[in-house]
């Protein structure tokens, strides 16, 4: 039977988002299981960010192979940005990567993210997906930083979730 | 003057003559050693998971003792803390208390009953150790690359001075076990090669910063267990001379060389000269790696150093370290994977019996299984690690002799047709080819070092020769030809049956087997697809690229080379994608089509690849010849591919198996 590319294209594109729309409902599951668990003594928010740091952890881990410094500091700056915006692109975002004016100063900006859209589906707060978002990353530059024995720091500039836009990034390295 | 454990004379040694300066004495510290040859400390998981010495590990070291003539015959590297941080292996020996030292007699007494020298190792293995508890150690809590090993405490100044004192009390109980020359191992990513490295050492106190601090600790251990040895125990210090950690940061190869002076100045009488590391993004001793790859190394390193060098690393056959030491570039041939496939190499090589070198195919599956937590094992030695149990090592003669029909002369066919032979048996090897070797004829051809595959072929012709087999090439066997012989037994060794593809269009011509590719029987067209992806197909895809056609494997298995132990499959991996293969994993071909063929992967996704040809190379079980033999009432083996497609070892260690069994 000839192959019908545009059915199995499309077919795969259809698997392709709702698995990814599985997978932020899932965490968003999870994170109501959590909070129950966490007793109403705990604030939402920091089961939320807890989560945050031990997924850039887990995920910092998983990078580590793949840290070169053969290509130089800005290489190793450029590499470990791309992966960042990656993981966003991944999960259903759109992110680039844009190098800044200042040496060894990279922005990752995403024009869309699911994250703020399942959020609000589970009526978690905005502030949360965005302050989530940059705990994860600085947990993940944490051991990549340590490894590659570079200070490294990202902070979040602008959020969707916030109402600006787009989200951005700023990767750079400390003195 | 140096004082001599064993009188060698090698005068009567024809290897001797051949490679004279193997067979030279050397003075390491105040010891004479005979000759230049050294089987290294080798992690074998031999021994019992609380650090006793077993049978099983006294009976592996004394066939490796036998082998090097009078040579230096190194015990694995012994850890050294009671917390177990240090241990790397779950069949690593400890030398943590005296109670350790009885165990530890014995396998310098099995070394010193073959007149060879014995050696004892110290090995904290550092951040790739902690086998047995959840956290390693380390001069820095520098995250793990690998997942596979344990994070990393950062040691306290105290800390270090404990470990320096372990080294030391470790090596006083090994002089007291009757060891007579000491090694520091500080290699591949094990303790004293993390406080070297810059990748691993961020301290900032005595034990860190420049080179000269980071090798502070080294310093304190080499000194202090030289003062524990006393003048007549040489002792000696395994260090990277390039860590091959250039995208992690690690030394610069100046700074390695600097180590070397360092530790001479320390007082080491000898350096091992080694490369890498496990966490190494480098290849460095894969089949891939050229032999003697290194050996440059060992010229730099005494260029900056006095005393001895040592180095293994690719160098599997005795004219090159003969050459480089007559040349003054290299003191001491160590040897370590070719005394695991054939632990009397050396002596081989003294005795004049080149030919009858089980020579090492540098796969790695020994290191696989070591770091699977697995006892040693070798892919082309299956008496490897069973050395202590006679009847499979040395088997005792036929009961009752047999005259056996092997069918096939591969791999398999050849092992168990010594082997037989060997134990009394009349063996008569039939082949419808007219050579010997079976489908290793046409893997050979493959990219990347299978050429040295073929020294198994190469072993097996001499043992048959030795052992009075007879070939009858060029003979299929048949049914008519079982009921006139009526051997008293057939082993079926006929290798596989290349599988067919049960799908619209897969009897059409575009369709060839992987053997008939790679002895060049069929054209292949510009693009392919490589049916199968297992180490055939990868092996017969990379041997396709490098001619220039453009490759895509399709194969059933979840993942490409699931078959390739680990230590390998990483290269392949890579050379797939320098070679610009596509894989298709988890996946059939739906469909032969004029254009090419219609992939379907397991989840029902189908998608179209061009090609012009398709090469099988997924096989089958051979089941020809079984039923007229049961039928025959003769007693019937099958063994290596004919059973299940598997691989040269299975192919070897089947043969084995059934030629002890006969």
């Amino acid at each position: 039977m000839p192959v019908d590319t545009e059915k199995e294209i499309s077919k795969m594109h259809k698997t392709l988002h709702s698995t990814q729309n599985e997978i932020g409902k899932t965490y968003y599951r999870w994170r109501q299981v959590a909070i129950e668990f966490a007793g109403e003594d705990t604030k939402p928010l920091d089961v939320a960010l807890r989560a945050a740091e031990v997924f850039g952890k887990d995920i910092g881990k998983s990078l580590l192979p793949r840290m070169n410094w053969l290509k130089g500091e800005e290489g190793f700056l450029m590499i470990l940005a791309r992966s960042l915006a990656g993981l966003w692109n991944t999960e259903g975002g759109m992110a680039i990567v844009e190098k800044g004016e200042n040496p060894g100063e990279i922005f990752i900006k995403c024009t869309r993210d699911p994250w703020p859209t399942w959020a609000k589906e589970y009526g978690a707060p905005m502030e949360e997906v965005a302050l989530c978002r940059e705990r994860m990353y600085q947990a993940i530059l944490e051991d990549v930083g340590f490894f590659m024995n570079v200070p490294l720091k990202i902070e979040l500039q602008k959020a969707i979730s916030r109402g600006e836009g787009e989200t951005v990034m700023k990767l750079y390295k400390t003195e | 003057m140096a004082k001599t454990l064993f009188e060698w004379d090698y005068s009567d040694y024809p290897g001797a003559k051949t490679y004279p300066h193997l067979f030279k004495p050397i003075q390491i510290g105040n010891l004479m050693v005979p000759n230049r040859i050294k089987y290294a400390a080798t992690e074998d998981n031999l021994n019992g998971h609380d650090g006793f010495v077993t049978d099983a590990g006294v009976e592996y070291m004394r066939q490796r003792a036998i082998g090097v003539v009078g040579g230096l015959c190194f015990m694995q590297g012994v850890y050294m803390d009671e917390k177990r941080q240090g241990q790397g292996y779950v069949g690593q020996a400890a030398a943590w208390d005296d109670k350790f030292i009885p165990g530890l007699k014995r396998i310098a007494e099995a070394i010193h009953e073959q007149k060879a020298v014995a050696g004892f190792q110290l090995m904290d293995c550092g951040r790739v150790g902690a086998v047995e508890v959840d956290y390693c150690h380390g001069p820095s809590a520098v995250p793990q690359r690998l997942r596979i090993f344990k994070p990393v405490e950062e040691m306290t100044n105290a800390d270090v001075k404990t470990v320096v004192q372990q080294h030391i009390d470790a090596a006083k109980r090994g002089i007291e076990a009757g060891f007579d020359i000491m090694e520091i191992s500080g290699i591949v990513g094990y303790l004293i090669s993390n406080f070297i490295s810059s990748y691993t050492n961020r301290r900032t106190d005595e034990y860190g910063g420049d080179i000269r601090g980071r090798m502070q600790a080294v310093v304190e251990i080499i000194q202090g267990v030289k003062e524990a040895c006393g003048p007549d125990i040489p002792v000696g210090i395994r260090l990277c001379s390039e860590e091959l950690l250039d995208d992690v940061r690690g030394n610069t190869p100046e700074e390695s060389m600097e180590t070397y002076k360092i530790a001479e100045e320390a007082g080491a009488d000898y350096i091992s000269c080694t490369l890498g590391w496990q966490e190494s993004i480098y290849p460095v001793i894969s089949r891939d790696i050229p032999m003697g790859n290194w050996i440059h190394l060992a010229k730099r390193a005494k260029a900056h150093v006095n005393i001895p060098i040592q180095m293994a690393y690719r160098l599997f056959k005795p004219g090159l370290p003969n050459e480089k030491i007559g040349a003054g570039e290299l003191d001491i041939w160590e040897i370590c994977r070719s005394m695991i496939a054939d632990p009397h190499m050396p002596k081989k090589v003294a005795e004049g019996r080149e030919e009858e070198i089980r020579h090492c195919v540098a796969c790695n599956l020994c290191l696989a299984r070591l770091f699977r937590d697995a006892p040693m094992t070798c892919y082309i030695n299956p008496v490897c690690a069973h050395e202590w149990q006679e009847e499979f090592a040395n088997p005792k003669p036929a009961e009752e002799e047999k005259e056996v029909m092997i069918v096939g002369a591969g791999p398999a066919g050849l092992e168990c047709a010594y082997t037989a032979a060997r134990r009394g048996h009349e063996v008569h090897v039939y082949d419808k080819r007219d050579v010997i070797g079976g489908t290793l004829n046409e893997a050979k051809n493959a990219p990347y070092g299978d050429d040295e595959l073929w020294t198994c072929v190469e072993y097996q012709q001499a043992m048959c020769k030795q052992a009075g087999v007879n070939f009858h090439l060029g003979t299929e066997v048949t049914d008519d030809l079982i009921e006139e012989e009526m051997p008293d037994a057939v082993v079926l060794a006929t290798g596989p049956v290349y599988s067919k593809i049960e799908a619209p269009g897969g009897d059409g011509d575009k369709i060839v087997n992987l053997l008939d590719v790679m002895n060049g029987k069929v054209e292949v067209g510009e693009t392919v697809v490589m049916y199968g992806n297992r180490k055939p197909g990868i092996g017969g895809a990379l041997h396709l690229a490098k001619q220039g056609k453009k490759v895509t494997i399709v194969g059933k298995e979840k993942s490409a080379g699931f078959d390739v132990n680990p230590s390998f499959k990483w290269r392949y991996m890579i050379y797939m994608r320098q070679n610009g293969i596509t894989v298709y994993n988890d996946c059939d071909i739906e469909e032969v089509t004029d254009e090419g063929v219609i992939v379907r992967s397991y989840d029902g996704v189908r998608w179209p690849v061009k090609c012009d040809t398709v090469v099988i190379s997924d096989r089958g079980p051979n089941e020809s010849l079984k039923k007229t033999v049961q039928s025959e009432g003769i007693e019937l083996f099958v063994i290596g591919d004919a059973l299940i497609p598997r691989n040269l070892s299975s192919a070897v260690h089947d043969g084995y198996r059934i030629g002890i069994r006969l």
